[in-house]
């Protein structure tokens, strides 16, 4: 491990707490959470349902704003930027993907990938050869013009790689990715998320319930209603 | 995001949902072709409204004559002239006078077989006549002194002292088929004889025919049925009917010609001014007018009440397709779309939704209006079309160019104030619905 203890810390989480209100009562969701994420790690957030986990992660990539506490990214706190500056730091910072994929239905899967850069203003030509580079990479070079119906659920996945991935954002924030994709699909995409990470030395966040994705991460923070109630550092990646 | 990829995509979106998105651009269609239609109704009944009083005479014109008949104080003389002429607005003003002796008689033929007992003179400049509107049906106008412009149907003033009484007269509306049965001379080029008869004699002078001039009671009765002849003439016959008589130097009335139809009014005004009583077509003109824009309002507001549905049906497709894209506008959030470009995807949606209609509602009803005036004109025929489409014959609907430029840009105004709230529905969708999980 010794390499991830000297790495520069890239996700910072101080003191982040999260209420809802539910009627007349308020609900805790994540308790004053305390977390470090450093560059180029695989951090597994495991939990059951309702162990706050994916509020921990909408919280952690700036999709909500945290009752209390502070997620820095780069150095950059996110709860106090506003609405356009959080787009432009996505674009240019964050990655997604997303357990049902979310492939825009209207586009093909170069354009698909290709949105981020969109976004950002990159014209055509230049966003859609980086797109077909990334598309070939996650092994989808015959399937560069088709459209997300026509693509099996692991393809869709594998684009949905290839969107995050491609402006190599500093961090990559992944719901539940393999949740509906059989065991074998299971195995190749977490193999892809793991080989860019290693690649581009980029950091992975990850979602999950399920016990199997440990065996992909580097560092494995439980969750149990809103608590972080064990985090442990993995030796995977020095063998 | 680049302004093509924002119109690209706002093209995508919109023919992802082929059916709905043509219905919605039928309704503005609808709404633009009643608009189209009716205003272009309204230019049409306004413009024979001006074909019709133009028939009536020369709208431009104003007849000038001094107060109580001329006995007052206030005379139409060589300064008054001079004053008139200088009015802004008035491009012209040519003064006239009737020639007034007990009797002019006009005979012409050989050995004065052809007779005219009656023909009022008038005296006008000649060179003012044609800028001043009169019209010349043939021949042209009178160069030289002696030279004279008939009437269009003095000629019918004659008789033909050979003929028994009873018959001896052309009646111009005797033919039964409605044609004018032709006179019995054609005083064009010929020579005749004035005679003129006062309570100091009678004198003959001859008269050469240079012109036949366009019937215009606006200009005068002598239009139609009298002789008209240059000032200086009038003056010399008038002396030697009254010698010895100190001459009137003051004019019967000045014509004064403004530069355009809309100037009427106030050049008229400030003759008022001046003293000088004054008379137009701008009193019949002007009530016209007033009725014709009230009647073009109400048709207009009937035709804007289809396009108010038009923008409710876009508001009303914009919002479902934002209830049915909310987690693709998640989706895009989440990615880093700013939200400006989420607002301005929608408002191009919407906008480009009143700009197909507004231009198909133009090539509709520019058809509609095309095919309305060739009936109206008695079918299709090249003739028909020019008029139909550039003017110059009676036509129902006028179609100008800038009220299809005006049923575009109301179109595409329409749509994006309609879009203008469910855009703000859709910026305010959170990244969030990226994440949900159906």
């Amino acid at each position: 491990m010794g390499d991830f203890a000297r790495a520069k810390p890239i996700i910072e989480v101080r003191n982040l707490h999260k209420e809802y209100p539910l009627g007349e009562e308020t609900v805790v969701a994540l308790g004053r959470i305390n977390l470090t994420i450093r560059r180029g790690e695989i951090c597994c957030i495991f939990g059951t349902s309702g162990s706050g986990k994916s509020t921990l992660l909408n919280l952690l990539a700036g999709l909500e704003k945290p009752t209390s506490g502070e997620v820095r990214i780069g150095g950059v706190p996110l709860s106090r930027l506003g609405e356009e500056a959080l787009a432009a730091f996505r674009q240019r910072h964050l990655g997604f993907v997303f357990q049902s994929y979310n492939l825009l239905p209207g586009m093909t899967a170069v354009e698909n990938v290709a949105l981020p850069l969109m976004f950002r203003g990159i014209p055509p030509a230049v966003r859609e050869k980086a797109a077909r580079e990334m598309l070939r990479r996650v092994g989808l070079a015959h399937r560069l013009d088709h459209y997300p119906s026509q693509m099996s659920g692991g393809q869709q996945q594998r684009a949905g790689i290839a969107r995050a991935f491609l402006a190599r954002p500093d961090a990559v924030f992944a719901d539940e990715p393999t949740g509906n994709l059989d065991s074998h699909t299971t195995v190749e995409v977490m193999e892809m998320i793991c080989a860019f990470s290693r690649d581009f030395h980029q950091t992975i966040v990850l979602v999950s319930h399920d016990p199997e994705m440990a065996a992909y991460a580097d560092r494995i923070v439980t969750l149990i209603d809103g608590e972080i109630t064990s985090e442990k550092l993995t030796h995977r990646r020095d063998t | 995001m680049r302004k093509q990829d924002l119109f690209r995509l706002c093209l995508q979106n919109l023919l992802r949902k082929k059916s709905r998105t043509l219905l919605t651009v039928l309704g503005v269609v609808i709404g633009g072709c009643s608009i189209v239609i009716m205003v272009s109704l309204g230019i049409g009944m306004k413009e024979s409204q001006e074909r019709l009083l133009s028939e009536l005479g020369d709208l431009t014109i104003i007849t000038v004559s001094p107060p109580q008949g001329g006995k007052g104080k206030t005379k139409l003389d060589a300064a008054a002239l001079r004053r008139l002429q200088a009015l802004p607005g008035v491009t012209s003003a040519m003064p006239r006078r009737a020639l007034s002796v007990d009797s002019v008689r006009l005979i012409a033929g050989g050995a004065g077989r052809y007779r005219a007992d009656w023909a009022p003179v008038l005296g006008v400049e000649m060179k003012e006549l044609l800028p001043m509107g009169f019209g010349i049906t043939r021949g042209e106008v009178a160069q030289k002194s002696g030279e004279v412009v008939l009437g269009q149907y003095t000629a019918y003033g004659f008789q033909d002292t050979l003929r028994p009484e009873g018959a001896n007269t052309v009646d111009r509306w005797g033919a039964p088929d409605g044609e004018e049965p032709p006179p019995f001379l054609d005083p064009l080029g010929k020579t005749m004889t004035l005679e003129i008869e006062t309570e100091s004699g009678k004198f003959q002078l001859p008269l050469r025919v240079t012109g036949i001039a366009k019937e215009d009671y606006s200009k005068g009765s002598e239009t139609s049925e009298g002789i008209l002849m240059s000032l200086e003439d009038l003056e010399k016959i008038a002396q030697r009917a009254n010698p010895g008589k100190k001459q009137d130097q003051n004019f019967d009335a000045i014509l004064v010609k403004t530069s355009s139809i809309s100037k009427v009014a106030e050049v008229e005004k400030s003759i008022k001014a001046m003293g000088y009583a004054t008379e137009s077509m701008e009193s019949v003109r002007a009530p016209m007018e007033k009725e014709a824009r009230q009647k073009q309002m109400m048709l207009g507001g009937l035709g804007a009440i289809s396009l108010i549905v038009a923008a409710i049906g876009i508001a009303n497709t914009m919002m479902m397709s934002i209830s049915e894209r909310t987690r693709e506008i998640g989706i895009m959030k989440a990615l880093g779309c700013f939200v400006r470009d989420i607002r301005l995807l929608f408002l191009a949606e919407a906008g480009v939704i009143g700009l197909a209609g507004g231009i198909v509602s133009c090539v509709v009803s520019l058809i509609a209006a095309t095919v309305t005036n060739l009936v109206s004109l008695g079918g299709l025929s090249g003739e028909n079309l020019k008029i139909s489409l550039l003017g110059g014959g009676a036509r129902v609907c006028v179609v100008p160019l800038w009220l299809l430029g005006f049923a575009i840009l109301f179109s595409v105004l329409i749509g994006l104030g309609s879009g203008y709230y469910p855009a703000g529905k859709a910026v305010r969708i959170p990244a969030l619905e990226a994440i949900k999980n159906e």
